[in-house]
């Protein structure tokens, strides 16, 4: 009996297969023939074709600009323009990165089928990949769609040789200037660490301005941003190559630390930077009370509208950050942005691709780069006239010189927090410099070799 | 259901044999045990709900966190039974602080709230007119979100606009850096928290002051005792089993504690105020060590239930001894 069932059901499932493919034939040949929309697109070449043309699914994306319109909803029906028959469902994540992964680890892991596809950190592949929370995307995509990313990038969503994200928009740190402040004090645009904070210290000192230089110093990822910036810009690393110990306590490591301090404690930057997060340094910025910030690139557009409110209007100038004397010039950038990733437990993984595909696709990529202003991944869009144009970030973009955080091992959230935390309290004066970098050796060894909490 | 004086003794439908059991106390037996199967069809549903979430994932966190745990695409994956997730959690440094840190807090949070929360209720009783204002007027921060709070005392704050920081350097003491350092940090967290929680036990001890028969009082004026001596004599006393219910309350909230760290300084600095919930839901969410986090979740779970058991116990036999 149990027999027979089975192969009835085992014959009917042949019948639908086999219907499927004639009708996925029947609609190629018919496609290729009558140049439905979508065929169209493809062919002239600003929409990669996908594998598959119809089907539902839910984009899991945290906002991605505060103003209107919306890039998600923007970008959404300019792919169903292209797909017809692919319905996008739009789920807005939370803005906290932290929040929206616990959310997605726990929605995944409880093997939910939705979403089908979402926008994650850069630094989440290692550890979505380990724990098999994200769907390893290189036999979806030939190799030549991932050579069309900016370099570095696709290496970054790599985890032990597959890629689980593709690049969606990137970002990176930025060093933003008041042009005024400089010009009246007949300054040049600081391309050293030392140099910035004499200028920063001598402009606070004259009463021009209440603060330096802003950056992001409070206990959390965005300090290990910043200083991996000034350890890169050192020349030193916060991991080794193998990825099994910590690196960070070496004289370049000693070099980045004390320098921080002293921005401190020259009064370049204000004791309360070891708070300040993107918001706070940015505002900061853009109410005219600091001459130097250090933010992403978003830190031009929010500077440069009235509304936000800013007063710095036209008074903007920005550049790649400094590097330390004797150094490789500029300093190093720290790599942020977001990959889209796709759902282990997706019902519908060939709509999935086609609508990554679309959506790291030029005519996409372009929106955002000049629409929404917003670094494209895709080398070309990145270098286009139309994108570079946009605006000042935009167009030196292929100037700065790019780190990666060491994202590259599943333990990256503790390693990150040894950093932050034992940094942030260096800045704050608690702990010394050297104490700071060996406690953060020893909880990274710890994290490195899974024995810590 | 059955009150105490018509019910038989416990024990004696079990003791006595069927024959020598009259025949009413035999009918009430059957009776009473068709009554014990429809009370208990009829809170079953109740039951099952509150097993299904509350007992179920204790339950699941207790076998987490003596196994290994790990994060799959389909799942959790729990396998073995391990003493490593509790051994990471003790030999942890981290661990150590928060516990230390936590223990501190409730501590010194508890009792300033029991002795403002008191105090305030003293007042108010003696208030005649606008008791029901006042109340209401105190009851405005307890009733807020804690987030909402949090992120309002955030303002005060803010070492580059907010009000603490206009008020100092007004004062001409600079601009100080309040969440972005250890001390004034953990005494920050203090005062949001008293600020919220004093009504609540206000509140509370209010009740139990009102309870309080005038004619004690009266008879104490009579027999020509202080004020004070009233205080400590007949209202502390009596106030002790409400005041007692509020420390409980208090305290089991205040090991808890997540919402006010979280907004205001994440841990830090450093993770100098890092509260073992935090702790564990970092380990969970974040690093994905989901056994060592349920390790730190169920120790944390345990030693509140532990600590509430002993102070019930203690105040029990303290107030066994003096009313």
């Amino acid at each position: 009996m149990k027999v027979i069932a089975a192969m009835r059901g085992r014959s009917r499932l042949m019948l639908i297969a086999a219907i499927g493919v004639t009708a996925a034939l029947t609609a190629t040949a018919c496609s290729s023939n009558t140049s439905s929309p979508a065929a169209t697109h493809s062919a002239s070449g600003s929409a990669p074709s996908g594998s598959a043309t119809s089907g539902n699914i839910t984009w899991w994306a945290s906002p991605i600009t505060t103003t209107s319109p919306d890039p998600r909803t923007v970008l959404i029906s300019a792919f169903e323009k292209a797909y017809p028959n692919i319905h996008v469902n739009l789920q807005s994540a939370p803005t906290d990165t932290d929040t929206n992964r616990a959310s997605l680890i726990t929605t995944i892991s409880g093997g939910a089928s939705s979403p089908d596809v979402f926008m994650g950190d850069v630094i989440w592949p290692a550890q979505f990949g380990h724990s098999g929370l994200a769907q390893p995307l290189s036999s979806y995509f030939p190799s030549s769609y991932w050579s069309s990313f900016a370099p570095g990038l696709v290496q970054g969503a790599t985890y032990k040789g597959q890629v689980y994200g593709a690049p969606f928009f990137e970002d990176q740190g930025f060093l933003y200037y008041r042009k005024d402040l400089l010009a009246k004090e007949h300054m040049a645009v600081p391309t050293t660490w030392p140099q910035l904070e004499s200028d920063a210290a001598a402009l606070v000192h004259k009463g021009l301005v209440k603060y330096g230089y802003v950056w992001q110093g409070d206990s959390y990822e965005g300090l290990t941003c910043n200083f991996m910036e000034y350890l890169g810009s050192a020349g030193g690393s916060a991991l080794n190559s193998g990825l099994t110990q910590a690196t960070l306590n070496s004289p370049a490591g000693t070099e980045a630390a004390n320098f921080m301090r002293s921005l401190i404690t020259s009064g370049a930057s204000p004791s309360a930077v070891t708070t300040f997060q993107e918001a706070q340094s940015m505002s900061a910025f853009a109410t005219g009370q600091a001459a130097f910030l250090r933010n992403w690139d978003y830190g031009w557009s929010y500077s440069q509208t009235a509304s936000s409110p800013s007063s710095v209007v036209g008074k903007v100038g920005v550049s790649p950050l400094p590097s330390f004397p004797g150094q490789a010039s500029p300093g190093t950038s720290n790599i942020g942005g977001w990959n889209l990733y796709i759902n282990p437990h997706s019902k519908n993984i060939a709509a999935d691709v086609t609508f990554i595909k679309w959506m790291t696709s030029p005519a996409a990529q372009t929106i955002l780069g000049t629409e929404f202003s917003e670094i494209p991944t895709v080398q070309s869009v990145r270098q286009s006239a139309a994108v570079k144009a946009k605006n000042p970030v935009l167009a030196i973009v292929g100037d700065t010189r790019l780190i990666p955080r060491p994202a590259q091992t599943p333990a990256y959230a503790k390693v990150s927090q040894a950093i932050y935390t034992n940094i942030n309290s260096m800045l704050a004066g608690s702990t010394s410099v050297s104490g700071a970098l060996s406690a953060a050796t020893s909880q990274i060894n710890s994290a490195l070799n899974s024995s810590g909490l | 259901m059955s009150t105490p004086s018509v019910a038989p003794a416990p024990g004696t439908g079990v003791d006595v044999t069927g024959t020598a059991m009259p025949k009413h106390a035999r009918r009430q037996d059957v009776f009473r045990r068709q009554q014990a199967r429809l009370g208990w069809g009829l809170s079953a549903p109740a039951l099952i709900l509150i097993g299904a979430v509350t007992i179920f994932p204790i339950c699941y966190a207790i076998a987490m966190s003596v196994s290994n745990v790990s994060a799959t695409g389909s799942g959790f994956s729990l396998s073995g039974i391990t003493g490593s997730n509790y051994s990471i959690m003790f030999h942890a440094a981290q661990w150590r602080y928060a516990l230390f840190f936590t223990i501190f807090y409730t501590v010194v949070t508890v009792a300033v709230e029991v002795i403002l929360g008191t105090l305030v209720a003293l007042v108010l009783e003696r208030l005649t007119a606008g008791r029901g204002w006042m109340m209401a007027l105190l009851l405005i921060p307890w009733s807020m979100v804690t987030v909402i709070n949090a992120e309002l005392w955030a303002y005060i704050y803010n070492p580059t606009y907010g009000v603490l920081d206009a008020i100092f350097s007004h004062i001409g003491l600079g601009s100080p850096v309040i969440l972005g350092t250890r001390v004034p940090a953990i005494a920050a967290l203090m005062a949001a928290d008293i600020w919220k929680t004093t009504p609540f036990v206000a509140i509370i001890v209010l009740a139990g002051l009102v309870m309080i028969p005038r004619d004690y009082y009266e008879a104490a004026e009579v027999d020509g005792a202080s004020g004070w001596t009233a205080f400590w004599r007949i209202t502390f006393p009596l106030l002790r089993p409400t005041i007692a219910l509020a420390v409980l309350f208090r305290v089991l909230q205040a090991f808890g504690l997540f919402d006010l760290p979280f907004v205001l300084t994440s841990g830090g600095p450093g993770y100098s105020t890092q509260p073992l919930a935090i702790l564990a839901y970092n380990a969970m969410f974040r690093d994905l060590d989901f056994g060592p986090g349920a390790a730190v979740a169920t120790s944390t779970a345990l030693l509140v239930v532990i600590g509430c058991l002993v102070f019930l116990k203690v105040f029990r036999a303290q107030a066994g001894t003096e009313v």
